[in-house]
């Protein structure tokens, strides 16, 4: 086309058309991309890919021959421990050389050993020793208290126990827990598990103190996995008696051990003072947390009739609550 | 060149049109699949990457007692966040009106070994202050004479301040520790100003002293004996032969209030617990007495009072308890 040629009417408005078409093509661009930059998360909560449900079970249970419930008496929490696992065949019979054990203890609150809120240390660190001494390759001592976990760790005498023994601390973090799903439950949905301290693991061995609970009545050993929750969790105390049996349901330890020592008569789980303490004189090891809990709760004044979980996970199976059943063996360890 | 006023798209252009069209659809579809379920582990992992909320800079009291430093930051907590501090008994404080909760470790110079965490609990009012210190009141304590209430157990102090309840919890009993977690305690109240005091000198009054346990009076704030219809209940304890009964009294708003408050919780032991009616004792008139596994529970109501016993051992227990506590109703606590 010459430019003496007359512009076609037609074209002329496409031209114009187009720059207008462009204007607004280049705006819905602009306020597009700001309005993603503006959305955009600029720092994510970490590795998506591990966002991902997983199956939420726990099993390290063992079956092997023998007793499964040992109850030691005494006032010395190493020498009970000993003869508590003695009567069961010794650790021995559940941990075998090369084995990696998580030691799953109660840190939940940075208060002092003495007011018996959290795992006792000298007990951890005879558990540690004996593990150790069984030819264990490795021991995780882990828990998650939301609030300041450090300090949880290091006013507990947790973390200087778990080190001093031969241990490996185990702080979660971030990246410590997987989106985890318990199949057939309710509450344990696409929910934060602790996760990454398990890689590699074998056995598992619960430790909890016996602690009267203003919620659940009481926390002993079912309660204690409570710690493998992350997130939110503290919306499951409007079902606390549901959580503690998913929690049983999801977990199959390979031993619990439960310290009736001194128990927690009142004003638990925290305490505060020694006077809400009182020397019970026992200490429980056993492969079934629903049997351990049972005889625990006696220790408080209560038959596992008073504790709903209790009762709940007695007729699922996960357990037994009539613990003589097992025929524990009793034995008052000399000095203990 | 030929121009055209009005071109249609060819077959091609609308075919990538339709394609482009699909592929927006397909993220817009999967975003919304993606989203539509909550991921609380994105909350998780968020939350603990962030700093901790309830750190603050500044410390529970701007001047120390000689010889006592803060070990750290002073934490605050809230009603949606006081789990993550004091777990499952955070519902002894959310049912009585918790408002804050601020908490400091402390040490003490010269003595490494040595701390206290102070947690000092904001319950709205002088009266949710002390139901909360009250229910929590270890026996044998011995009274401190700090503040409005407070009490001295083995290695804690607790006191009540005005609408503050304060637990000082140190790490061992030594005398030295246990005293400057009383000198910690008079400053926070030195420095802590209150409009209202707690004061239940006339409630305490509900009961009579003979039998008493001591330090057992306290105020019940919710699910008074598993009820959720009764609240802020007074009760105290007394022994009774080998045993103990507990006595409890409210002063109502009106005796209308106090009459429908007695048939309700009557009607809790008897529809509710499966306790099984018992024939009305004699006095005080209007009473009932219902058997529950066991033991008996006594309910009556007086003017704007409710009362009645609690746990006695049997019918003579509960009714001799019930003469005493309606008497001292009637006649108006002394």
């Amino acid at each position: 086309m010459s430019p003496e040629q007359p512009i076609p009417q037609g074209l002329s408005q496409t031209r114009r058309e187009f720059l207008r078409r462009s204007a607004q093509a280049g705006a819905a661009i602009a306020a597009a991309g700001s309005l993603s930059a503006w959305l955009l998360d600029r720092h994510p909560p970490g590795d998506f890919s591990r966002m991902r449900s997983l199956d939420a079970r726990r099993d390290f249970s063992m079956r092997s021959p023998g007793p499964s419930m040992g109850i030691a008496t005494g006032r010395d929490r190493p020498a009970m421990l000993r003869g508590a696992l003695a009567a069961l065949g010794g650790i021995e019979r559940f941990i075998k050389r090369g084995d990696r054990v998580m030691v799953k203890v109660n840190a939940a609150f940075a208060t002092p050993a003495m007011i018996g809120a959290t795992t006792n240390p000298e007990l951890l660190s005879e558990l540690v020793r004996l593990c150790r001494a069984a030819g264990a390759a490795s021991v995780v001592v882990t828990d998650n208290p939301i609030n300041a976990p450090e300090s949880c760790f290091e006013l507990t005498g947790i973390g200087p126990a778990a080190r001093a023994s031969g241990a490996d601390l185990y702080v979660p973090g971030p990246g410590s827990f997987r989106s985890g799903t318990l199949k057939g439950a309710s509450l344990i949905r696409d929910w934060p598990v602790l996760d990454e301290p398990f890689f590699g693991v074998t056995k598992l061995i619960g430790v909890a103190p016996v602690k009267s609970h203003h919620r659940a009545g009481a926390s002993m050993t079912m309660k204690n996995w409570y710690g493998l929750l992350g997130g939110r969790r503290n919306q499951f105390h409007q079902d606390i008696d549901g959580i503690i049996v998913e929690l049983s349901m999801m977990v199959r330890p390979t031993l619990v051990v439960l310290d009736g020592t001194d128990s927690m008569m009142a004003n638990g789980p925290t305490g505060g003072s020694l006077a809400d303490l009182k020397e019970t004189n026992t200490l429980i090891v056993s492969t079934d947390g629903v049997a351990a809990d049972a005889l625990g709760a006696t220790l408080l004044g209560r038959t596992y009739r008073d504790l709903p979980y209790l009762v709940r996970a007695g007729a699922l199976g996960l357990g037994t609550t009539d613990y003589e059943s097992l025929r524990p063996v009793r034995v008052a360890p000399a000095n203990a | 060149m030929s121009y055209s006023k009005a071109r249609s798209p060819g077959a091609g252009e609308k075919a990538i049109s339709a394609a482009a069209l699909v592929v927006l659809a397909s993220v817009l579809a999967g975003v919304c699949l993606r989203q539509r379920v909550f991921d609380p582990a994105v909350l998780a992992a968020s939350a603990a990457g962030a700093p901790a909320p309830g750190v603050r800079a500044q410390g529970l009291l701007a001047s120390w007692p000689d010889g006592l430093s803060p070990m750290g930051a002073q934490e605050a907590f809230g009603p949606d966040t006081l789990s993550d501090k004091i777990d499952g008994k955070a519902d002894l404080y959310l049912s009585a009106g918790f408002v804050s909760l601020k908490a400091q470790r402390v040490g003490l110079a010269g003595s490494p070994p040595a701390w206290m965490e102070a947690f000092v609990f904001d319950m709205g009012n002088p009266s949710n202050a002390f139901s909360v210190f009250s229910s929590q009141r270890r026996p044998k304590a011995a009274d401190a004479a700090i503040a409005d209430y407070s009490y001295e157990a083995d290695n804690e102090l607790c006191i009540v301040h005005g609408r503050y309840y304060a637990e000082f919890v140190c790490s061992d009993r030594a005398q030295s520790t246990m005293r400057a977690a009383e000198a910690l305690a008079r400053s926070f109240v030195a420095a802590t100003a209150v409009t209202e005091h707690a004061n239940v000198g006339a409630e305490e009054a509900f009961f009579p002293s003979e039998g008493q346990i001591a330090g057992t009076v306290a105020l019940v704030p919710s699910d008074v004996f598993g009820s959720d219809k009764l609240s802020n209940v007074f009760i105290a304890r007394y022994r009774d032969g080998a045993g103990e009964v507990t006595l409890f009294a409210a002063r109502r708003a009106t005796a209308q209030e106090a009459a429908r408050q007695a048939q309700e919780l009557r009607s809790f032991f008897v529809d509710d617990c499966g306790g099984k009616a018992a024939a009305a004792p004699a006095a005080p008139l209007g009473a009932s007495l219902v058997e529950l596994e066991g033991r008996y529970e006594a309910v009556f109501s007086s003017g704007p009072y409710l009362g009645g016993v609690h746990q006695a051992a049997d019918r003579q227990s509960a009714e001799r308890w019930l003469s005493v506590i309606a008497a001292r109703l009637a006649n108006g606590p002394q």
